[in-house]
């Protein structure tokens, strides 16, 4: 009788095993026929470089957002999909900031120094890697840096040097470089650093990489890229613009925090910050960005030679380069728009897709919920973001390469599986 | 029978029945018959299904029934070429009937132990919506003691109060982060208890025609001081603490139920049921947690009344052997904004087919296998925005074995 129970219990366990699982096939894969994904290469700066916490690193270039959108487009028969990926023994690349501890909600954060790929320290040279790849992101890229010669050199772009064989001419610039691979597929998102370089360096032009480019010579060289990668009747989508006041950059550190960090540690109540802008120092206002850096930077308060604080005095105020004022903002953000418009029209006029990336991260930035997950611009619980405010953590790359699906399929009549967001990570805890 | 007990127990740790609607397991008789047969049956199970038509049974008798609910859905979000499935395991809804009282006269007395609510699914941690649910047991064991009286020869009345251990036991991620890139892992387990009755009347024209009318009660069960345990990176601890209690309560609906039977000739015999539940007092699935910064969650649900409708025949070839069948369609509670995985609910149909072996004067011996399908449905969840298309198949065989005294 017992053994008999036991039958049935085991009986009961196959059956459960082998009773039929319902099945679904809700959405059939299709690559359309209006675009040819047999050989796709991603155009970009760091966000296509899969860059991330400040670096720079295999994990980050492991989920750059090209490389996720490739990973869906095999799924239609799409080419393969290389990426200049650093080895494992250097897999931490340029090096990136980890998160050390949480102390009293706010992180500090440590140099990850280990399994680097430099092969040189002065200048500051990666280790090469030459062999055909599809994901051109280069970190640090602009639209007017793109034409220019010498970016590609040892004084130049490191990102760039490590991609380019010995011996190449200082002339091969990056659309050269980028507009001769035989693609058959593009996406292409440059423009973001002719902005954020000078909004990051709180409006202050230092060179090269913090200048603000012109929305004429943007929209005159958007559109020689544009016509060459074009050439072949090849189609491809045109990203645009974030918002750059929708980046944890510039919206964690607030008037409010400082002025409440200032108070906790003063005995007189501290009501105003000072910064210096380009019409002289002025109390700070609500509508002013500090840069994320600002707030590890341990100035606010320090007093100098005269014992005046820093930041809480006219006569010593933050410096510039760590504000974003509500001036400089409204000129950043403008010329955003600017460039967006001339996307948006070049896109049209090509018949290309566009993949709205500003609206998207300014949706994020008041936060979303999809797949049962809420995800924000909020630093680090917001767990879009990475920990340099900027980048995108893997699911923030996942959401990213998403928008880039959406529009493939919209505007190409393809039916190009979305990534399932729950499959990628937010920020890293210790 | 214990070791069946222990090996089904082995199968599956947890203990559960199914989802967004009732389980209608209470005895495998009426289970063959698709779940009609309220009306038909005048036996111990008449507790549950008739409380009205207790006292009508001559005889007493003791009855034992277990079910293997096997519960399989899928998922496939919407937009992605991605389908999750739910891992198998079986739950073995139960019940247990014994009557009590003189033969053959105005009353019976009677106890019924079964499970009318319930769940468990399990996605795992692996799949698109764990941020929504991992997995989920759910349990409602509903104690009845019962009494019912015979007021004319046709005519019967009944009632019982109704005493319910109710236990969940939930798992979902939580989007925090540890260095391996995997989440955060939330792990709720509570009881809790809650009161409600059980009455009806039962009315037969002659032998042949007779109808059943019920009403349970709803039971809100609380549960209070259940143990929340996180498991979250040390920096996420602040705001979820490993150890933490939460509170939460669950309403189990109101339902009231009909049921018809006549002959169609002497050896085949029919019975049609129909149910209303009211499951519109389930607003909200709440929990609010110890810890002072651990947000609280609030699900709506705002499920809607449901019904069904089920029909059966019993064939009767010979004094020891009743061949059953019967189907039944149920209407859902859900809408379709408010599908969760730990309910993915929708319109079900539902065949069963069944019988009963005399083996001797005392012993019979019942067995009933049901299938369910719940139909597919695309939602997208108002609250979480877990978007995708739901389906499940629910196969559940079941035994039953009566003493008759």
């Amino acid at each position: 009788m017992n053994r008999r129970n036991l039958y049935i219990g085991v009986a009961l366990a196959i059956l459960s095993i082998t009773a039929c699982k319902p099945s679904l096939d809700e959405f059939t894969p299709s690559a359309g026929t209006k675009a040819d994904f047999s050989k796709y290469i991603a155009i970009g700066n760091s966000l296509s470089a899969g860059f991330a916490d400040g670096g720079l690193y295999l994990d980050g270039q492991k989920v750059a957002f090209p490389l996720l959108i490739s990973e869906q487009l095999q799924k239609v028969g799409g080419g393969e999909f290389k990426s200049p990926f650093f080895s494992e023994e250097q897999s931490n690349g340029s090096g990136y900031i980890r998160l050390k501890a949480l102390v009293n909600g706010q992180p500090v954060t440590e140099q990850v120094t280990d399994k680097l790929a430099y092969r040189s320290a002065s200048p500051k040279l990666l280790t090469k890697f030459t062999d055909p790849i599809n994901n051109l992101g280069v970190p640090g890229m602009r639209m007017d840096m793109a034409f220019a010669p010498g970016i590609g050199t040892a004084a130049g772009n490191m990102y760039f040097e490590r991609l380019l064989p010995e011996g190449t001419p200082p002339t091969m610039n990056y659309f050269t470089y980028s507009t001769s691979q035989n693609h058959t597929f593009f996406t292409f998102s440059l423009g973001n650093n002719d902005v954020l370089g000078y909004a990051t360096n709180g409006a202050v032009n230092e060179g090269p990489t913090t200048t603000l480019t012109s929305t004429a010579l943007f929209n005159t060289l958007l559109n020689n890229y544009v016509t060459t990668l074009t050439a072949k009747g090849q189609k491809g989508v045109l990203a645009t613009i974030p918002d750059v006041t929708s980046v944890p950059y510039f919206t964690t550190v607030t008037r409010q925090a400082l002025l409440a960090a200032v108070n906790a540690a003063s005995t007189t109540k501290v009501t105003d910050i000072y910064i210096a802008t380009k019409m002289g120092p002025r109390a700070a206002t609500d509508q002013d960005f500090f840069v994320l850096p600002f707030s590890s930077a341990g100035l606010l308060g320090v007093p100098n030679a005269n014992k005046i604080p820093y930041g809480l005095h006219p006569l010593n105020p933050v410096e510039d380069k760590y504000v974003l004022d509500t001036k400089e903002a409204a000129e950043v953000v403008a010329r955003v728009n600017d460039f967006n418009k001339s996307i948006k029209s070049i896109a049209a006029s090509k018949g290309l897709a566009v993949a709205d990336v500003n609206a998207f991260l300014t949706a994020v930035k008041n936060g979303i919920r999809i797949d049962g997950l809420s995800v924000s611009a909020k630093y680090i619980t917001g767990n879009g973001f990475s920990l340099d405010g900027i980048h995108l953590t893997p699911i923030g790359n996942a959401l990213m390469a998403n928008v880039f699906i959406e529009a493939i399929n919209k505007t190409y009549g393809a039916q190009v599986p979305r990534l399932n967001i729950s499959d990628y990570r937010g920020v890293k805890l210790p | 029978m214990k070791k069946l007990l222990i090996t089904l127990l082995c199968v599956s740790p947890s203990l559960l029945l199914a989802q967004g609607s009732q389980v209608n397991l209470q005895s495998p008789k009426s289970v063959g018959m698709g779940g009609a047969g309220s009306a038909y049956f005048i036996d111990e199970s008449s507790i549950f299904y008739s409380p009205g038509a207790l006292s009508k049974m001559s005889h007493n008798a003791v009855s034992v029934n277990g079910n293997g609910v096997m519960f399989k859905s899928a998922f496939q979000a919407t937009g992605s070429s991605v389908v999750d499935h739910t891992k198998n395991q079986i739950t073995p809804p139960f019940s247990v009937f014994a009557t009590v009282g003189p033969k053959n006269t105005w009353w019976k007395a009677g106890i019924g132990i079964y499970t009318p609510y319930g769940g468990a699914v399990d996605w795992g941690t692996e799949w698109t919506g764990k941020y929504s649910l991992v997995s989920l047991s759910l349990r409602a064991i509903y104690i009845q003691p019962t009494v019912s009286v015979k007021l004319t020869d046709n005519f019967s009345i009944g009632g019982g109060f109704v005493y319910n251990i109710g236990s969940v036991d939930l798992q979902s991620a939580v989007p925090v982060y540890f260095q391996d890139g995997s989440s955060g892992l939330a792990e709720l387990k509570g009881t809790g208890t809650g009161t409600g009755y059980n009455v009806g009347v039962h009315y037969n024209l002659n032998e042949e025609f007779a109808i059943s009318m019920s009403y349970r009660s709803k039971v809100v069960t609380k549960l209070k001081d259940g143990d929340a345990k996180f498991t979250v990176p040390e920096a996420a601890q602040g705001t979820f603490p490993p150890d933490s209690k939460f509170s939460a309560e669950l309403p189990l609906p109101s339902t009231f139920a009909v049921g018809v039977t006549f002959p169609i000739s002497d050896k085949v015999k029919m019975a049609v049921d129909g149910t209303v539940i009211n499951y519109d007092i389930y607003k909200e699935l709440n929990f609010d947690y110890s810890g002072a910064n651990t947000p609280d969650t609030h699900s709506p649900k705002n499920y809607t009344k449901a019904g069904s409708i089920k029909a059966g025949i019993e064939y009767l070839p010979s004094e020891k052997l009743q061949l059953r069948i019967g189907g039944g369609y149920i209407a859902t509670p859900v809408s379709k904004d408010y599908v969760y995985p730990e309910t993915p609910d929708n319109n079900r149909v539902l065949i069963a087919g069944g019988f009963t072996y005399k083996m001797n004067q005392k012993f019979d011996l019942t067995g009933s296998f049901a299938y369910q399908r719940i139909l597919p449905r695309e939602a997208n969840n108002v609250d979480s925005h877990l978007s995708g298309t739901y389906t499940t198949n629910i196969y559940a065989p079941g035994i039953g074995l009566t003493y008759k005294f």
